[in-house]
């Protein structure tokens, strides 16, 4: 029988990328490509504008990659919130300055992960996980976390597109994030 | 400092980007000068992209990583240019005995420059049929990888001792599926082969490890026809008493709600 490598770490893989290897940065694209271009699929509904801006997110690791302090933060939370952030903008067709400024503040903000997904079966149950969280949730208050999430919409907007009173928005959105919230911590501390 | 600290629930929310008007200023204002608040935002930002995950998985196109590759070459070699350019040393230029050239090296250089637009062109097609044909190619090695994997998987737990076989049998609602299921509850692995339709509308099959002692733990979500095979993880010495496959809205649930389509015990 023989014992599977281990993949390396992103934090290694980081640190070839800024050594200029390409092959860190297409392990990186290989690992992550998926989970972040079905969320921007998702935002954006359209394969050639998450394709474009899934490719701009990798280009901008490349640029930045000598920024990456991951002490401060995961990889992929970055990317998600990131790719988060260009899509929505495209999506609301905001000025491009926004965009950039979120990158130039890496890692000020750089995020920090509980959770492991840097391993591909990790990375494959958390997925479906989340999916069965976010389907637990009574439907209104899953179209309101859908609507802020997947299409940028704050709570007033919300309101308005679903016809529902602001007060009830802002109920619903509370309670489906504290179920949510409750949810990814169990998920957080099984995972360790 | 006395000053109240922003409601507990705001991080989530200003994370999720649902806070707006006075709401959204008063949380700004606070955390740009709390540090501990900040670093609260910072762990709600992570939780909320999480939510991003749940998104329907799909693959973008093998095309995008080459033609990300290129755009990285070609800024290398972009930022290596100038340099040689601004090494070259500036002379003034002297009148040239073959002046009289000029007309025809200009003509020359339209000639060329359309030359060169139409093999411009025809390569950016030939560039384009290739990376289709590169898409087709990775997305085959990728599906033939993950069957090789699952065949590796079926292998090892063939040859295992304490291996169970399980064929679920359709019930109503469910003409034409077939899943067959390979588990070994020492090793905590399950392979499953075989068949289903796509789900009704807005439906997902889900596919269930029905334990001797507990909840039902969900093995998959099928969103579309399924007929590739699988190797999933389970908890070891998870025993199964059977695996079921439910009709349930789409995405999944959490345990099972909808009605049972096919079932199976060990044999």
């Amino acid at each position: 029988m023989t014992v599977p490598l281990q993949p390396a770490p992103d934090s290694a893989l980081v640190e070839r990328m800024m050594a200029g290897d390409e092959n860190a940065l297409t392990a990186l694209y290989d690992r992550y490509s998926g989970m972040i271009f079905a969320m921007l699929l998702r935002i954006l509904r359209d394969r050639h504008a998450a394709e474009e801006v899934l490719q701009d997110l990798f280009f901008q690791l490349w640029r930045g990659a000598a920024r990456f302090d991951a002490n401060r933060g995961t990889l992929p939370a970055w990317l998600m919130v990131i790719g988060r952030n260009r899509a929505i903008s495209r999506l609301r067709r905001l000025s491009t300055q926004e965009i950039v400024e979120d990158v130039e503040s890496w890692p000020a903000n750089a995020v920090p992960s509980s959770v492991n997904i840097e391993d591909e079966t990790q990375r494959s149950l958390l997925m479906e996980k989340l999916r069965a969280a976010l389907a637990a949730l009574p439907a209104e208050q899953r179209e309101a976390v859908e609507l802020a999430y997947f299409e940028g919409m704050t709570q007033t907007e919300i309101a308005a597109r679903t016809g529902s009173p602001l007060g009830t928005v802002k109920s619903r959105v509370r309670t489906a994030m504290q179920s949510l919230k409750q949810r990814f911590e169990e998920i957080s501390a099984r995972s360790r | 400092m006395t000053e109240r600290h922003v409601n507990p629930e705001d991080f989530d929310l200003y994370a999720l980007g649902a806070l707006d008007g006075e709401e959204k200023q008063a949380f700004e204002a606070h955390v740009h000068v709390c540090s501990a608040c900040a670093a609260e935002m910072v762990a709600a930002q992570e939780r909320v992209s999480l939510i991003g995950l749940a998104a329907p998985p799909a693959i973008p196109s093998p095309a995008v990583r080459e033609s990300l590759l290129r755009r990285i070459r070609s800024e290398r070699a972009d930022s290596a240019t100038p340099t040689a350019a601004v090494s070259s040393p500036q002379t003034r230029p002297r009148p040239h005995p073959f002046a009289w050239l000029t007309p025809i090296l200009a003509l020359a250089t339209i000639a060329f420059a359309s030359l060169a637009v139409w093999l411009w062109t025809r390569n950016a097609e030939y560039l384009r049929q290739i990376d289709a044909l590169q898409s087709q190619l990775a997305s085959a090695q990728t599906q033939s990888r993950d069957i090789a994997r699952t065949a590796a998987d079926t292998d090892k737990l063939l040859g295992m001792p304490g291996t169970v076989r399980v064929g679920l049998k359709p019930m109503t609602g469910m003409h034409n599926g077939r899943v067959g299921v390979l588990y070994n509850s020492d090793m905590g692995m399950v392979t499953c082969a075989g068949w289903l339709p796509a789900a009704p509308p807005n439906k997902s099959y889900q596919l269930w490890l029905v334990p001797m002692k507990g909840k039902p733990m969900s093995l998959r979500v099928f969103s579309g026809e399924w007929n590739e095979p699988m190797a999933m993880h389970v908890p070891a010495g998870m025993v199964a008493k059977a695996f079921a496959v439910t009709e349930e809205p789409m995405g999944g649930m959490p345990s099972p709600t909808g009605p049972m389509v096919m079932e199976g015990a060990g044999e």
